[in-house]
């Protein structure tokens, strides 16, 4: 098992947002987590990334825990969080973006190998090399955030609702993006509202709500929970 | 903090102020502490106000003070009005002052605010001590020296009248405290919490962030014009050097110590920082050291001053500030 | 007629010079950390206090190679632990802009109270960089400001590079442009700020170094600078580097225009005049972002 989160517990302020959370990912395993906006997610991630400050519990990554790891460690013992809003670096190139991708150490090694697969990934992104990321399109900003955070050549990536906001040529884009990035050996937490296509490349899904962990299973198994089909999968 | 507390607290410390006097005696390095104590609890109190609460990173505290100082000074002396009417009419400049610095400052973010008025507060000092100020009657880098006390029923209010100094700076401190007590419970106070949460949600009901700022700001001049005035024709002599560093820390040093946004804490602070201050006197310039290194370990030990300390060990319910911080941050999930 | 004012130009570029390296201290550092430090101007009395001891107390060899070479890391080590035990635990709260305004002013009466009381409260002298004139037709210029505004501007230059071409730098920028975003990259934010903190003592210290020949180690000069390079920031567009630049040049000319003409007296007034009138029409300075 790469990841196992065991009994995650993460607070903003007063508020508990995450509670008694438990999730597997595998090796090489694309897995999807499902559930309403507000409800968590991205806490999820954020925690994982070491990006909230009040957790407790068990983050267990390549047999270590790492709940009280900085990001900087997390980023540099290969997770990347590439998040739903972008958080790009508005006056700064997309090169610069992408250099700075590689910031953590262990991604310097392997700056110019990863430059060249993520130009060949997004060739459009190798069009605008000098263009500043504050005047790209929103496709664009997003294909960017995956491209640095692939920069920072992460085993894992957890991403937050990548097809958020995005028309839906762009949305089966970002899907077979996705799936290349997996075929290419990254294991993938995706989280997500309800779109189809992402929700189809999942090796396993989880469903969150209101904090807790609601449904847990494979593809199939959610195809035939009738509720959850109405909800969230919109089949 | 409910209404209740508020008063109950305010009551409590200035009923006791207001007592002490029968006690000491009318010595007079008490009176003096004591007078002190009123005249800052109130400025501080309206640094709190528009710090605070209505949330503008004014630094402008201590010009203001010396504006009404010097405008009620200029009054009576040069244009000899009787004091009772200067000390109202320095307000009344001060709070336009107020307004003219608030108009192109409350609509910059914070810092800059702070900026300019903390320029504005530099500046005065050789406006007061130049050409320009001479020629409004600011007496250049001598000062005021004869500055004359109120005269009020038959009686001279000053600081060989100590005693009923006193008591009529305390009446003038509960009248000011009472507005501001009714400012916070206000529906003012209650724009002034949305605008803390949140500048665009307050915008959606309609509050007006920038005309509620004003309005504080000149209420706030007024007063501390007003006290500044006061307290001119107590010491009847008056110069520059009231706009030194010391002053604004010593002020300063109030409300971190009271907490900030913890009304009435900062009337704590003010009795807690003018007794201080007193003892450490004869330390002399080890005592603004002290004060210095004091506001670095008060802020980062105790942020909310002593009102966060005494919550700290309280179990009573003195606000719902845990409820209303939920709220917040759930929307920002 | 025409000496006198070319006088007053040189000494509005020489101040210019040092105020810029002062303010883009500042710049970064706001632009960085957010935070608002009312204390930078003590370190620029810092750094003249440290020169005088050097210089004159101890009398080390080399003179000012040997001072220049001390002071950067020294004033590193010192505004890199400063943030690090008063800045960042502030931090965590909500409201920690405000707390640190507070804290640093706290910090700014301990420093300058604390020099009255180690050093006394006489002016101290500095010794002189270069000695010497160099005259050119009729222009007479002295060696003292023509180094002094070299080295100002080589200052700069250094900060241009470092910021645009080191690791580091980018860093920097990085966080100052989107702090999220940096720490999804893996840069370690409470590094780089508390890093900026101690480039910034740098700047404003070395700036120190420098005007202080010229106007005295004073103790009670502190508040005067702080609000110097924050008006200049602020004038130039908070956080903007190459606003604040320029913000720099044209305060140091109005001082000197202004300070000759109408007397010192004067200065401030028209600094801060120039100031709200710039605010009231360009709220975010001259080159200020949004």
């Amino acid at each position: 098992m790469m990841l196992s989160i065991e009994n995650l517990n993460a607070y903003y302020g007063q508020a508990h947002v995450l509670k008694d959370v438990s999730i597997n990912v595998n090796k090489g395993e694309v897995v999807v987590m499902l559930g309403p906006n507000g409800h968590g997610k991205s806490t999820l991630l954020k925690s994982l990334c070491g990006m909230v400050d009040y957790r407790r519990g068990k983050i267990v990554y390549k047999d270590q825990d790492i709940i009280k790891f900085s990001s900087e460690k997390i980023v540099n013992l290969g997770i990347t969080y590439i998040a739903e809003n972008r958080e790009l670096f508005p006056y700064m190139s997309v090169m610069e973006n992408l250099k700075l991708g590689a910031y953590s150490r262990n991604a310097r090694k392997y700056e110019k190998q990863n430059l060249e697969k993520v130009f060949s990934l997004f060739p459009r992104l190798a069009e605008r090399k000098k263009q500043y990321a504050s005047t790209m399109s929103g496709g664009e900003a997003k294909m960017l955030a995956i491209a640095r955070g692939l920069m920072s050549n992460a085993d894992f990536l957890a991403i937050d609702e990548p097809a958020l906001g995005l028309q839906p040529n762009l949305r089966v884009e970002v899907t077979k993006i996705i799936k290349e990035i997996n075929k290419q050996g990254k294991t993938i937490l995706v989280v997500e509202q309800n779109i189809p296509q992402i929700t189809d490349l999942a090796d396993k899904l989880y469903v969150l709500e209101e904090g807790r962990i609601t449904f847990s299973g494979s593809k199939d198994d959610a195809l035939s929970n009738e509720d959850l089909k109405e909800i969230f999968l919109g089949m | 903090m409910n209404t209740k507390s508020m008063v109950t607290i305010l009551a409590v410390t200035y009923g006791f102020l207001g007592i002490l006097p029968l006690f000491l005696g009318g010595s007079s390095i008490y009176m003096r502490i004591l007078t002190m104590i009123l005249i800052w609890s109130v400025v501080a109190s309206c640094w709190d106000l528009i710090m605070g609460y209505a949330g503008i990173f004014s630094f402008g505290q201590v010009a203001f003070y010396v504006i009404g100082a010097y405008s009620s000074a200029i009054f009576s002396v040069s244009l000899n009005v009787t004091p009772i009417v200067s000390i109202f009419m320095a307000g009344t400049i001060t709070a336009i002052i107020g307004v003219i610095i608030g108009l192109p400052c409350l609509k910059l973010a914070g810092p800059y605010i702070a900026l300019v008025t903390f320029a504005f507060q530099l500046a005065l000092e050789p406006f007061l001590k130049g050409p320009l100020g001479k020629a409004i009657g600011s007496g250049g880098s001598r000062g005021i020296i004869s500055v004359p006390p109120i005269h009020l029923f038959g009686m001279d209010f000053s600081s060989s009248e100590l005693v009923p100094y006193f008591y009529l700076t305390l009446v003038l401190t509960l009248i000011c405290s009472a507005v501001i007590v009714v400012i916070l419970k206000s529906h003012w106070g209650t724009a002034f919490l949305a605008l803390k949460d949140s500048e665009d949600f307050a915008a959606s009901l309609g509050v007006s962030a920038f005309k509620y700022k004003l309005l504080v700001f000149a209420i706030t001049s007024f007063i501390t014009g007003l006290f500044g005035a006061l307290y001119v024709h107590y010491v009847g002599i008056l110069s520059t050097r009231m706009l030194s560093m010391e002053v604004f820390t010593v002020l300063l040093i109030m409300i971190v110590v009271g907490g900030i946004g913890q009304y009435p804490g900062v009337v704590l602070g003010a009795v807690v920082t003018v007794t201080m201050n007193e003892l450490l006197r004869p330390m002399g310039i080890y005592r603004l050291l002290i004060m210095g290194g004091m506001v670095v370990v008060i802020v980062l030990l105790l942020p909310d001053g002593v009102t966060g300390l005494i919550r700290k060990f309280s179990f009573s319910r003195w606000t719902n500030k845990e409820s209303r911080s939920i709220e917040t941050h759930e929307s920002n999930l | 007629m025409f000496i006198e004012i070319l006088d007053v130009i040189i000494s509005g570029l020489l101040n210019g010079s040092v105020y810029a390296l002062m303010a883009i201290g500042l710049a970064l550092v706001y632009g960085v950390t957010k935070a608002f430090n009312f204390a930078y101007g003590s370190f620029y009395t810092m750094g003249g206090y440290f020169a005088w001891v050097l210089l004159v107390s101890l009398g080390i060899k080399g003179g000012y190679y040997t001072v220049f070479l001390a002071a950067i890391p020294f004033l590193f080590v010192v505004g890199f632990f400063l943030e690090k035990a008063l800045i960042s635990p502030l931090r965590k709260r909500s409201d920690w802009q405000m707390k640190a305004m507070m804290l640093t002013l706290g910090l700014s009466l301990f420093l300058d109270i604390g020099y009255i009381s180690v050093f006394g409260p006489r002016l101290k002298s500095l010794p002189d960089i270069v000695e010497g004139t160099l005259t050119i037709g009729p222009f007479v210029f002295m060696n003292q400001d023509m180094v002094i505004f070299i080295l100002s501007i080589t200052g700069l230059l250094c900060f241009a590079w470092l910021l645009n071409n080191t690791r580091v730098g980018m860093a920097v920028q990085a966080v100052a442009q989107n702090p999220v975003g940096a720490q999804i990259v893996g840069i370690p934010k409470d590094r780089v700020f508390a890093a900026t903190f101690a480039i910034s003592t740098i700047m404003v210290g070395i700036g120190g170094i420098l005007l202080s020949q010229k106007n005295f180690v004073n103790p009670q000069a502190s508040t005067g600078i702080m609000i110097k390079a924050w008006v200049i920031t602020a004038f130039g567009g908070m956080g903007s580097i190459k606003g604040s630049l320029y913000a720099a040049l044209i305060i140091g000319m109005l001082e000197a225009f202004v300070g000759y003409y109408l007397g010192m007296i004067h200065i401030e007034i028209a600094v801060l005049t120039l100031l709200l009138i710039t605010l009231a029409f360009r709220p975010q300075g001259l080159m200020g972002r949004e």
